[in-house]
């Protein structure tokens, strides 16, 4: 058992889910209760494990840390092969720490197929933590796609009136872009081939190749159209509000929480390193429309009439400034944009979850049908506000600093860019506290608010654990930033030196994106 | 004159398979003659256990011709690894069938030995066509198999539906038959033999081909395309496997295409060092795009289950076309693995459908399954499955099958075929994905019928799913034995 802890601690975590998954799978319809226990017990047990990565981690080491490697399928050069690095370190910790939370919060509001409901999210856990674990192109495939699956059912099965249609384009938009990808995958290790060797799906090997600029356009767009998909960028975004507002409160927390990082995560993991050249000269590209998905995104939110589809919209604008950070491809922008990964995945987490605490209660979402929650629901009504000002970057709370750092990082190489995407941080302070404004404060006016119970236990018990982060991150960055700090270097290095091979260096990073010219970006 | 005996050595051990199907066939027929009623429940084991031993014996051909492929009969008649790999799809395909068709036949009033000697054959004539390396020998092997089929696609005599399904493939699979056999005619009176190996030597040493070979080639890709329900040649597919009983329809849809895909590979392999001058491989091309489109897009149209699937059997036909016609040794890996993962996911999935207790001339509707995954988890889970596999999503065997075609033909320089499959294939997730959601994000109504339960058929959905999954996450040992098969079909060249 020691022996498998210590070896093999990646494989561990990311098997447990599933394990657990099929068990539960096992139990009889009617100990719906029992089953619900099993699910948190698996998801905590996981949690548990996977702080086990922390404490072995090596701050210093850039790579891939606690690798486990062994061969899968010899003949293509695929291997099963896991690691952890800086970079996905946090994501996976947030995946762990989230999906007991999600079980706590669905104790009282899932009714239908309560056993199911734990096997889809336990496998979907394990095929988020595959993910993000995945040091081999392949399986990092297989994971990505495997996930859709738990997705799709999870809103068409427990989601809203209109969960058919949104469950089905979500999964259509998403499969659309990763099939697109598969092709490029296959034709990136088929070039590599070509050029060296035996053929391998190794991430870190494939990092080397130095690949002719035509090709390596052609497959920068494949990889990042499956990647924007999956953020969503604009203007691939429309599936997400449908996603969002059909999905149950757990779907929509794990949705906004992880799933949409793996669109950013993979930008990191896989266009920056692999297509250095092509990252460079389409930087103002990818800019330009993180830029307006943040105003943009930040816009619509303002005026919709449903909470839901607010926090939807916002997650948009939000994650425009991960996606800014990306193409800055500076230190402090990448570390701020991991930063903003995990932050929103906290306090979007928690603003799904509170929307899904008054939903239970009121069966509405929508603006209008509240007013004056403060006096009727002190508790909530606290720790709402507190969660609103984190994703809208008061300083003190974690939204704050991963867009600062992002938004000074950026400065250096996306200036223009940078101005624009700061309006964002305004109108999101505008958007959060009309929210607040109109739900909390003014008349307590309706009759069916005057009466409401305020957060019951399993509801403080998934909201407090992220409080905490959300504080410990506004206040103290430094625990999160030290240890992705030399991967992060390490792939700044590793997309410059493949640019300065290249003999454009002297142009780089500033000039090289002719973005430096905003109008002209626009225009196109 | 050829002075090679006529009867090579060991010439029995190398039909030896095919022989105990024959003689199964014979013994089944005898037993439904003479002791009927006694042994009704018994002949569905009887049958299962002769192609487990037919099986076996298969397998332990393995060593005998690991090294090198052996022919027999006076160069006609080849057994090689490849053939070995191809025979066990066939046997599993069958046996699979026969486990449905066991619980299916009582619930209809069917059961008879001669239904399942009819199967037995039908294997017999795969096998024949996959080992043929004389065009003759295939369509022997060919005939034998449609006319299993023909009779077992009408096998449910009583319904009309099952007549009309049985008298159109007949009709058209005469027609077929005769152009394959112009074909051969063609290519008898252009190159002076029927012989793949002497086809070989033709074309490698004219490197061309005139226009009589080009109308022979056009005839064989029409007869083998039917048998594919190969587009512009698939017209046949919906109605038939509608009105077939569902087993029949699901084995009929999986392993005879597979035995037609090796000859099709044997005869692409044969003609190769043409193919920079007569491009017969664009010919394979079109018909392979026209099926990918045709198959995916019509799917989406259909609310029987069983037309649905047929057309996405044309579509899983296209896919494997775009390895078949790069004729690249990975070629024949890709088709073989696909061939079993196909035969283990669309036989499940007519299974599941079998399952349903319907009037045998209603269709078999999306409403039918409705709420079917939380009523009956099993059942729903095993259909899922199936579609996810069908529609390529991973861990399963229909995503590493898909992905291996892909591979082929992207190494093979089709990038632009690759990305038509891929694109073909999103929109193929469409109807996939929506029988999940009839499973289990709609609800029964009083219409919809229970399906029943069967301990043969639980069991075959069993070794399904969890084929489905072992070969999409295991395929490693089946891949070591790919070089060997490649050679046996490219005959070294």
């Amino acid at each position: 058992m020691i022996e498998l802890l210590s070896h093999h601690l990646l494989s561990v975590i990311l098997w447990l889910p599933l394990v657990g998954a099929l068990a539960i799978a096992l139990i009889p319809k009617r100990f719906e209760h029992e089953a619900k226990v099993a699910g948190l017990f698996v998801s905590l047990a996981t949690f548990v494990l996977s702080l086990g990565i922390l404490q072995r981690f090596d701050d210093a080491e850039a790579g891939f840390q606690l690798v486990e490697h062994a061969s899968w399928l010899p003949a293509w050069g695929v291997s099963y092969a896991l690691g952890i690095d800086g970079i996905s370190l946090w994501l996976t910790l947030l995946t762990t720490f989230l999906t007991p939370l999600v079980l706590l919060s669905a104790w009282n509001s899932v009714h239908k197929h309560v056993n199911s409901y734990v096997v889809a999210m336990l496998a979907l856990e394990f095929g988020m933590i595959g993910s993000f674990l995945a040091t081999d192109l392949l399986l990092f495939y297989v994971f990505f796609e495997l996930m859709l699956v738990p997705m799709y059912l999870i809103i068409g099965v427990w989601g809203g009136p209109r969960r058919i249609y949104a469950a089905i384009k979500f999964f259509l938009f998403t499969i659309a872009g990763s099939l697109l990808m598969l092709v490029a995958i296959l034709y990136l290790v088929f070039v590599q081939y070509g050029a060296s060797g035996p053929p391998t799906f190794n991430i870190v090997e494939l990092y080397g190749m130095a690949i002719p600029m035509k090709t390596q356009t052609l497959l920068f767009f494949a990889f990042t159209l499956a990647f924007a998909i999956k953020v969503p960028l604009f203007p691939f975004h429309t599936w997400l509000p449908d996603a969002h507002v059909e999905a149950p409160t757990g779907g929509s927390i794990i949705l906004a929480g992880v799933l949409l990082k793996l669109g950013t995560y993979g930008f990191l993991r896989f266009v920056l390193p692999f297509f250095p050249e092509a990252t460079y000269k389409y930087a103002w590209l990818l800019a330009t429309l993180a830029v307006i998905g943040i105003i943009y995104g930040a816009l619509v939110a303002w005026v919709q009439p449903d909470m839901k589809k607010l926090v939807a919209y916002s997650s948009v604008s939000h994650l425009g400034f991960c996606v800014l950070g990306i193409f800055a491809v500076t230190q402090t922008a990448i570390e701020g944009s991991i930063l903003q990964m995990v932050s929103h995945g906290l306090s979007t987490g928690a603003l799904f979850l509170l929307v899904g605490v008054i939903y239970d209660r009121r069966h509405t979402r929508m603006l209008a049908d509240f007013g004056g929650l403060a006096k009727s629901m002190p508790v909530y009504a606290t720790i709402f506000v507190i969660v609103a000002l984190s994703s809208a970057g008061l300083p003190g709370l974690n939204g704050f600093v991963g867009e600062f750092l992002i938004l000074t990082g950026s400065f250096k190489s996306l200036p223009w860019y940078t101005v624009a995407a700061a309006s964002g941080v305004i109108l999101a302070a505008i958007y959060l506290l009309w929210l607040v404004q109109r739900v909390f404060f003014g008349p307590l006016d309706k009759e069916e608010n005057k009466n409401l119970p305020d957060m019951r236990w399993n509801e403080l018990a998934a909201v407090v654990p992220l409080l905490v982060f959300i504080v410990w991150i506004g206040v103290y960055p430094n625990t999160f930033l030290k240890k992705m700090e030399p991967s992060v270097r390490k792939l700044i290095a590793t997309v410059e030196t493949h640019h300065a091979a290249s003999g454009r260096i002297a142009q780089a990073p500033v000039a090289s994106a002719p973005a430096a010219n905003p109008a002209d970006g626009v225009s196109r | 004159m050829n002075l090679t005996p006529l009867l090579e050595p060991d010439w029995f051990k190398a039909i030896l398979p095919e022989t105990m199907l024959v003689v199964g066939g014979l013994l089944l027929i005898l037993l439904e003659a003479f002791f009927r009623e006694k042994l009704r429940q018994l002949f569905a084991p009887i049958a299962a256990i002769i192609l487990a031993m037919t099986s076996w014996v298969v397998v332990n051909m393995y060593p005998w011709v690991s090294d090198a492929p052996r022919v027999f009969f006076g160069g006609t008649y080849q057994v090689s690894v490849a053939t070995i790999i191809f025979d066990l799809t066939f046997l599993l395909a069958t046996l699979l069938a026969i486990m449905f068709s066991r619980d299916y036949l009582e619930r209809e009033g069917m059961s008879s030995g001669e239904y399942y000697a009819l199967m037995l054959w039908g294997t017999f004539g795969m096998m024949l066509m996959a080992k043929g390396l004389e065009l003759l020998i295939v369509v022997l092997g060919l005939e034998t198999l449609s006319i299993c089929i023909f009779v077992l696609v009408g096998y449910n005599r009583r319904v009309p539906i099952s007549n009309e399904a049985s008298l159109k493939y007949f009709l058209m699979g005469a027609f077929a038959t005769g152009f394959v056999l112009y074909g051969i005619a063609l290519f008898y009176g252009a190159t002076g033999s029927t012989n793949i190996p002497q086809l070989l030597v033709y074309f490698s040493t004219n490197q061309s081909a005139g226009p009589l070979l080009t109308i022979a080639f056009v005839l064989m890709m029409g007869g083998l395309g039917f048998k594919l329900a190969l587009a512009p040649f698939h017209g046949w597919a919906p109605d038939v496997y509608q009105g077939a009983p569902t087993p029949v329809a699901g084995w009929l849809s999986t392993a005879p295409k597979a035995a037609t895909l090796v000859v099709l590979l044997r005869i692409f392999a044969a003609t190769s060092p043409a193919a920079e001058q007569t491009k017969w491989m664009a010919v394979a091309a079109v018909l392979s795009v026209l099926s990918m489109v045709l198959g995916n897009f019509v799917a989406i149209a259909q609310r029987d289950l069983k037309r649905m699937l047929a057309y996405s059997g044309i579509a899983h036909v296209g896919y494997m076309m775009l390895a078949v016609r790069t004729v690249r040794e990975d070629a024949v890996a890709a088709i073989a693995l696909y061939a079993v993962t196909y035969a283990l996911m669309n036989i499940g999935a007519f299974g599941v459908i079998s399952l349903l207790r319907k009037n045998q001339n209603d269709p078999h509707t999306l409403d039918d399954i409705a709420g079917m995954g939380f009523r009956h988890p099993f059942a729903g889970l095993a259909l899922t499955v199936f579609m996810l596999s069908l529609a390529g999503i991973p861990p399963t065997a229909g995503f590493i099958s898909k992905f291996y075609v892909f591979k082929v033909a992207i190494d093979a320089g089709d990038i632009g075929l690759a990305v038509v499959g891929i694109c073909t294939s999103i929109v193929s997730v469409f109807y996939y994905l929506r029988v999940v959601y009839y499973l289990y994000m709609k609800e029964a109504d009083e219409l919809t019928p229970e399906p029943v339960r069967g301990a043969f058929a639980t069991g075959a959905l069993a070794i399904a799913i969890v084929g489905v999954f072992l070969v999409g996450i295991f395929p490693t040992p089946v891949f070591e034995l790919f070089p060997l098969a490649a050679n046996a079909i490219f005959l070294g060249h």
